[in-house]
C-alpha cells in the first residue's frame, strides 16, 4: 500500500510537469531557433544583387555569400553549443543521532545551498518537491555585447589568383560586409525538481524543466571598400556590389519565441559516511540528462550528459557548512563540450531560519572548443523557513570571468519548496 | 506476522490512518501499535525493525514526527478520533515527551530513550520501556577490571538531569568497593571549577549522560583533565574514547533495544501490567578501548578486555 502511494505521489508530479510543459509548448519562430543567427540574412547566407557584374566576369551576386555563411554558421554554432548548462541541487534535511545526548541532532540546522550540493541526504521516506524559476537573459558573448556583435566578410577571389586584388580590374575583391548583429537572447526557466529517500543515505530525484527561450537577432549589414568607405567598389561610377534591395546597406531580423520542456535530468545521491572524526561528509552524486528538449529550439542539448560529483562537507557549530563540490560532466554527444564541474562555498545560519549561502562555482572544458571553456561564477542566496515545512529561496549568480562563453550580468533564481 | 506500515506526511496523516484501520479486516484482528518516531535516524529505524521482529502478530503503524513536538502532538490528537490503539510505540525522547504529555489511557512503550526518568516523571502509570542507558553496574565492574586499583572516582552531574543516576551509582558503586566523588553543577562553565577542585580525590573520571556537562568544551577538558593528571576517563561512546577516553560502553544497536521493547509490549498485550515490567536498560553492549589513551595513561589493558572489546584504538 505504501508503495502504491508513493507512485502515486510521483506520477502525478511528474506526469503534471511534463503536461504543463507540453501544452505550452511552442515555437514562434519560422525556423528552429537553433539557426537564427546562421538564417538572419536568408537560408543561403548574404546574396547580393544578381544583376551587378564586373565586365567579362559575370554576376558579382555570391561574392560574400561563402564567408558569410561561414561567419554566420560558426557564430550561430558557438551560441548555440552553450546552451543548456543550469545548476540545480538536491535538497538536504535531515537528522544524525547524537550518541552521548539520546537525541537527534538536524544534520545542519542551515537550509542548505540553492544550486550546489551539501553531503547529507535528505532521509528515508521523504519527499521534496522544489518549484525554481530562472531567469537569464544574456548581455555577452566571449567578452562581447550581444547588443552589438561586429562580423567582417570578406569577397571572394574572383580572378582566382590566390591574393586579394587591391588595385585593377578585379579590386572589388578588397570590398567587405560589415555586419553589426543585436542578439536578443533570454530564457525563463521554470524547473520541479523532486526529491525522495529512497533510504536514509539514499537519495533519487528528477528535475523537469520547462523552459521559454526568446532568441531573438536583427543584422545590420554595409559594402565598404578597402578604405571602408561606404558603397564598395565603383567601376565605371557604378558600384560593383549592392545588396537586393538595391542598397549598399541591409537590415534584416530573424527568430522568436519558444516554450517546450527542456533536458529532463535524473539523479541519485548516496551518502557515503557522515560524522566521521577525522573527514568530512562525504557523498556522491549520478546525474543523468536526458535529450528530451528539442535541440533545434535550443531547448536541449541533442544528447545526454552524465556527471559524477564528488560532494564533501561539514557542519561546525551547527550553523555553518563548508561544501566542496568536484565532478566531471561527460558530453555523449560532442566529447567537447564533457567538463570539469566544481563548487566551493558555505551556507550559514544567521537567524534561526534564515540561511545565507555564498559559492564559487563553474566548470572548465580540459578539451573545449574555446568558446566557454571556463566559466566561474560568483553565487549568492539566501533560504528562509517562513512556516512549517515550506521554504522560500533566492539566489543571485555573477559572472567572475565575462570573457568566456555567453554570459549574464547576473541570473537570479526563485525557489519555493515543501517537504514531505 | 501481520505489519502495516504506513509512512505519511502530516497532510494525509489523519486520512491514511482512519482508512489503515478501518480497511484492513486484519488489522481490526490483530493487536494495534501506534509507533511513534521521533526522527528519521537510522537507530530509531533499527529500533523499530526489532520492534516489528519481536512484534509478529501486531499490526503497526508508524508515523514520523520529523523532530517537530507540534506535529507529534497534532497527529495523537488526531488519533483520538479514530479507534484508540492497543498500544502506543514511542521511538525516541521527542516522542516520549509527546506522548507522555498527551496519552494516559493507552499503555506505551519507548524504546531508544536516555535517561527516561527525566521525562515520564514518577506518576505516569502507563509507560514503561527500554531505555539505552548503560547498566551502571557493568561500567563500574569493567572500570575495576582495567584499573583495579581505582577507589575514587569521580563524577559531575547536573541533579536535575542525572541526579536519579547518581543515587543509583552509589548504591551500587559500594558493592564494587569504591566510592563516588560527586560534584553538583547546574551550567556547563561551572564543570571547569568542579572538576579542578576533585583532581586530588580520584583516581578515574566517569562522564555520564548528562546534558549539562556534555557541552563539547567540557568533554574536551576533562579529557585534558585525564592526561595531565593521569588519570582513565570511562566515556559513553566510541567518539569520546577516540577522543581520549580510556573507554566507552555504549548500546550495541537500536536494533536490540528495539527487541527489548518489543519483548515489554508483548507482555502488556498479553496482560502483565505496566508496573510489573520495569524500564529496562541497554542488555547488549558496545566497547571501545583506546590502547593510546591507556599508553599515556600507563594503564596495562587486560587481554580478556581487548578480546572483548568491539572496536580498539591503536
Amino acid at each position: 500500500m505504501r508503495r502504491v502511494r508513493q507512485f502515486t505521489i510521483w506520477q502525478r508530479i511528474i506526469v503534471s510537469s511534463l503536461a504543463v510543459g507540453l501544452l505550452v509548448g511552442n515555437a514562434e519562430a519560422a525556423g528552429p531557433l537553433r539557426d537564427t543567427i546562421r538564417n538572419v540574412f536568408g537560408p543561403d547566407g548574404i546574396i547580393l544583387d544578381p544583376g551587378r557584374a564586373l565586365p567579362g566576369s559575370g554576376s558579382r551576386a555570391g561574392d560574400f555569400q561563402a564567408s558569410s555563411r561561414q561567419g554566420l554558421e560558426q557564430l550561430n554554432d558557438q551560441i548555440s553549443s552553450t546552451f543548456g548548462i543550469v545548476s540545480f541541487n538536491s535538497s538536504v534535511t535531515g537528522f544524525t543521532f547524537d550518541l552521548e545526548r539520546g537525541t537527534p541532532i538536524r544534520t545542519t540546522e542551515s537550509l542548505g545551498p540553492l544550486l550546489t550540493e551539501r553531503a547529507p541526504t535528505l532521509g528515508a521516506r521523504r519527499l521534496d518537491v522544489n518549484f525554481t524559476y530562472t531567469r537569464i537573459a544574456f548581455t555577452q558573448f566571449q567578452g562581447s555585447d550581444l547588443e552589438n556583435v561586429p562580423l567582417i566578410f570578406a569577397a571572394e577571389d574572383i580572378n582566382q589568383n590566390g591574393i586579394i586584388d587591391r588595385r585593377g580590374t578585379f579590386r572589388s575583391e578588397s570590398d567587405q560586409v560589415l555586419v553589426r548583429l543585436k542578439l536578443d537572447i533570454s530564457e525563463d526557466l521554470f524547473a520541479m525538481i523532486a526529491t525522495y529517500g529512497v533510504t536514509s543515505s539514499w537519495d533519487i530525484g528528477v528535475v523537469v524543466p520547462v523552459v521559454h527561450l526568446r532568441f531573438r537577432a536583427d543584422g545590420q549589414a554595409a559594402i565598404v571598400d578597402k578604405n571602408g568607405n561606404p558603397g564598395g567598389t565603383f567601376v565605371n561610377g557604378s558600384p560593383v556590389h549592392l545588396f537586393r534591395n538595391g542598397s549598399s546597406s541591409l537590415t534584416a531580423s530573424g527568430g522568436g519565441d519558444t516554450t517546450g520542456v527542456g533536458d529532463v535530468i535524473i539523479r541519485t545521491k548516496y551518502n557515503l559516511f557522515t560524522s566521521h572524526s577525522a573527514l568530512p561528509d562525504l557523498s556522491t552524486v549520478v546525474e543523468a540528462k536526458l535529450p528530451t528538449g528539442s535541440r533545434d529550439n535550443l531547448l536541449g542539448t541533442g544528447g545526454t550528459n552524465l556527471t559524477g560529483l564528488l560532494v564533501a562537507s561539514r557542519t561546525y557549530g551547527r550553523w555553518f557548512t563548508p561544501h566542496l563540490n568536484l565532478g566531471y560532466v561527460r558530453d555523449t554527444r560532442d566529447t567537447r563540450q564533457s567538463k570539469i564541474r566544481y563548487a566551493g562555498g558555505f551556507d550559514a545560519r544567521l537567524l534561526e531560519r534564515l540561511t545565507v549561502i555564498a559559492d564559487i562555482m563553474g566548470f572548465s572544458k580540459p578539451n573545449g572548443n574555446g568558446v566557454g571553456n571556463n566559466i566561474v561564477d560568483l553565487s549568492l542566496g539566501a533560504k528562509w523557513n517562513p512556516i512549517g515545512s515550506w521554504f522560500l529561496g533566492a539566489n543571485f549568480q555573477i559572472p567572475l570571468n565575462k570573457g568566456s562563453g555567453l554570459r549574464a550580468d547576473f541570473i537570479p533564481t526563485f525557489a519555493v519548496e515543501y517537504l514531505f | 506476522m501481520v505489519i502495516q506500515t504506513i509512512r505519511i506526511g502530516h497532510l494525509l496523516s489523519s486520512l491514511a490512518l482512519l482508512t489503515a484501520v478501518a480497511t484492513f479486516p486484519s488489522l481490526t484482528e490483530a493487536a494495534k501499535i501506534i509507533a511513534l518516531k521521533s526522527a528519521d535516524v537510522d537507530v530509531y529505524n533499527e529500533a523499530l525493525e526489532g520492534f516489528r521482529n519481536g512484534s509478529q502478530g501486531s499490526a503497526i503503524i508508524e508515523y514520523d514526527m520529523q523532530g517537530d513536538l507540534q506535529k507529534g502532538k497534532k497527529f495523537l490528537a488526531r488519533l483520538r478520533s479514530g479507534p484508540k490503539p492497543d498500544l502506543i510505540l514511542a521511538v525516541g525522547i521527542w516522542a516520549l515527551q509527546v506522548v507522555a504529555e498527551e496519552v494516559q489511557d493507552i499503555p506505551v512503550v519507548f524504546a531508544m530513550v536516555l535517561n527516561p526518568t527525566t521525562v515520564i516523571g514518577q506518576e505516569a502509570r502507563n509507560i514503561t520501556g527500554a531505555s539505552m542507558n548503560v547498566p551502571i553496574e557493568q561500567q563500574l565492574a569493567l572500570l575495576k577490571t582495567i584499573s583495579p586499583h581505582v577507589g575514587r572516582i569521580g563524577v559531575i552531574y547536573d541533579p536535575s538531569k542525572t541526579g536519579w543516576l547518581v543515587r543509583q551509582a552509589e548504591r551500587l558503586a559500594k558493592d564494587h568497593g569504591v566510592r563516588l566523588v560527586t560534584k553538583a553543577v547546574t551550567s556547563p562553565k561551572d564543570s571547569f571549577a568542579a572538576l579542578e577542585a576533585m583532581q586530588d580525590e580520584i583516581d578515574a573520571l566517569w562522564i555520564l549522560p548528562d546534558l549539562t556537562v556534555l557541552a563539547p568544551e567540557s568533554v574536551q577538558y576533562m579529557l585534558l583533565f585525564s592526561f595531565r593528571h593521569k588519570i582513565p576517563v570511562l566515556g559513553l561512546s566510541e567518539n569520546q574514547v577516540r577522543m581520549g577516553a580510556l573507554f566507552g560502553l555504549s548500546f550495541e544497536s537500536g536494533w536490540d533495544i528495539g527487541s527489548q521493547a518489543a519483548e515489554l509490549a508483548s507482555g502488556i498485550l498479553a496482560g502483565k501490567r505496566i508496573e510489573e515490567m520495569p524500564v529496562t536498560t541497554a542488555r547488549k553492549l558496545r566497547l571501545t578501548v583506546n590502547l593510546k589513551s591507556a599508553g599515556k595513561l600507563g594503564v596495562h589493558i587486560p587481554k580478556e578486555i581487548l578480546d572483548r572489546a568491539d572496536v580498539v584504538i591503536r
